[in-house]
């Protein structure tokens, strides 16, 4: 035996011994491929967080077609007048330039499970390690009657991904004659951002107000009640708007026609209105339920919420709105960022060979705008059960404003920088 | 020489046993580490990557605050001895030693 085979042995040994204990597995953070689709709340923060809690050794590809970043958070601002898009939009640059990601502007066509790759819109194949999805909803368009068309044609509109329909829907609003009706209308829970739509009404409410004075704001909500902040927005409706907005619960939409701009329920009778927004049901994104990951009523994903991996495939993980939510867990751009951090932190702990983090918390934050100013928020704070394998939210925690205030106005735009910031820059 | 290779061979294995150790023990402080940062980290949203804010925003500034004058802050409102807009509500969520780890992780050094 000659010193540099029983060198060789050795190391042998030495390297069995390291990896029994994971350290081999360092070399597996660096050389993984982890890929990353959709850069909104969810995926922008788990590409950053995958990099900087890696101290920059991740190897971190994100991939979306948008040029940059528009909030939904605040995009009721833009409908109701008192913001342009360009205030909520952020370029996507910093996370090349600040923390080493690779963007690549493209739409993820397919997942291939078994060859662990997706196939771009362009045509080319990405391969991964690890993949995070976080694509958003998907807006069941084919659960009303007409809407598709009626939505392509421009006569409804969603505005609920911010984007061109957002400007789009002011300026309806704004064309729409003084007397006319604004129609909203709510899906079922659970939906993207639970108070969203009540915030909208606040907003167009508030622009008709001085702007067209004799027009209404009809709101039909398929739910039993407003689903969130009910009491604060109900004060607010009535101390800031009287005569304005009519709530309608229990409104399930079933059909519109765009030729007479007539809404259809369930049961009542038909409305005709000037302006349709009107909202789906809604479900995970296109791609999730493509690659046959929407395994919760064939609408959401079931996830692992200690690493948010599908239930359904394993090295996939799943964030933001697509995911089945647990107990009082609200789809929230907020609650997105939250779950990119503690998988961001899972997915470095697993390649890096350690135990994931067994106790991860969630928070939630989330202010609405009562007018261009004055705003209320609903917060909670979601612990991790280990006998429950679920989040729940704390007792004695979490909770609601008193009353709109000003200066929660404030607080509002500092949260969306900062969190713009911690997700982008 | 045959002696000489089992003493080495000796003094390796001791060694290989003292790395690992050592190996084991600098992976626990690396995860905690991860653990308590991805913690830290459900503040940022609000106060910043980190807690550095961007200039200018009013959501109050937490970056000045030394680790035990922070961890005082956090229990005050957990505790109700101090009321804020939402902090106070956000605070009741966290255990104790989860705030500790976070004013540990976010608090000014020295």
């Amino acid at each position: 035996m000659n010193r540099r085979h029983f060198l060789g042995q050795s190391a042998a040994v030495a390297g069995l011994a390291f990896g029994l204990n994971g350290q081999a597995s360092a070399s597996s953070l660096k050389s993984a491929q982890i890929v990353v689709v959709g850069a909104g709340y969810g995926g922008a923060t788990a590409a950053k967080y995958l990099r900087m809690l890696s101290n920059n050794t991740a190897q971190v590809t994100l991939i979306e077609p948008n040029p940059e970043f528009i909030s939904c958070p605040l995009s009721n601002l833009v409908v109701g007048g008192s913001q342009q898009l360009s205030a909520l939009s952020v370029p996507y640059s910093g996370l090349a330039k600040n923390h080493g990601v690779k963007m690549v502007k493209d739409m993820v066509a397919s997942i291939d499970r078994q060859k662990k790759t997706v196939q771009l819109a362009s045509g080319q194949t990405v391969k991964y390690d690890k993949l995070v999805l976080s694509p958003g909803i998907g807006l069941m368009m084919d659960r009303i009657e007409g809407l598709e068309a009626a939505n392509k044609a421009g006569v409804t509109l969603q505005a609920w991904k911010a984007g061109a329909e957002t400007t789009a829907l002011h300026k309806q609003i704004a064309e729409m004659r003084d007397g006319g009706v604004y129609a909203l209308s709510i899906p079922l829970a659970p939906y993207r951002c639970p108070p969203g739509p009540y915030e909208r009404v606040c907003q167009v409410a508030s622009y008709l107000q001085k702007n067209k004075p004799k027009s209404k704001v009809l709101v039909f909500d398929a739910n039993q009640d407003v689903t969130s902040k009910g009491k604060l927005f109900k004060e607010a409706w009535a101390k800031l708007y009287p005569g304005i907005i009519q709530y309608s619960p229990e409104h399930n939409v079933t059909a519109v026609d765009a030729k007479t701009r007539t809404i259809k329920f369930e049961v009542q009778e038909d409305v005709k209105a000037d302006v349709l927004n009107i909202l789906p049901p809604m479900r995970a994104g296109d791609l999730i339920v493509k690659a046959g990951l929407a395994d919760a009523n064939a609408r959401w994903s079931n996830v692992n919420f200690l690493n948010f991996e599908a239930v359904a495939a394993k090295d996939i993980h799943i964030i933001g709105d697509s995911i089945q939510v647990a107990p009082a867990m609200p789809k929230s751009g907020h609650m997105a960022n939250q779950h990119a951090k503690v998988t961001a932190a899972a997915i470095i702990a697993e390649l890096s060979g350690f135990a994931v983090n067994p106790q991860p918390v969630l928070t939630n934050t989330c202010y609405s705008f009562v007018n261009a100013t004055d705003v209320v928020h609903v917060a909670s704070v979601h612990q991790y059960v280990p006998a429950e394998k679920t989040f729940k939210t704390v007792p004695g925690s979490g909770g609601l404003s008193p009353a709109p205030t000003a200066l929660e106005g404030t607080y509002a735009w500092g949260w969306a920088k900062n969190i713009w910031a911690d997700s982008l820059v | 020489m045959r002696k000489t290779l089992a003493m080495m061979a000796l003094a390796l294995s001791g060694l290989i046993g003292l790395t690992t150790g050592a190996v084991a023990q600098a992976q626990d402080i690396q995860a905690q580490r991860l653990y308590n940062q991805s913690l830290a980290a459900t503040c940022a949203n609000c106060h910043g990557t980190n807690g550095v804010s961007v200039p200018g925003v009013t959501v109050p500034m937490i970056n000045h605050l030394p680790e035990s004058a922070m961890y005082e802050l956090l229990m005050a409102y957990k505790t109700g001895k101090r009321t804020g807009t939402i902090m106070h509500q956000l605070a009741k969520g966290y255990t104790d030693e989860q705030l500790k780890t976070i004013a540990s992780v976010l608090g000014k050094k020295n």
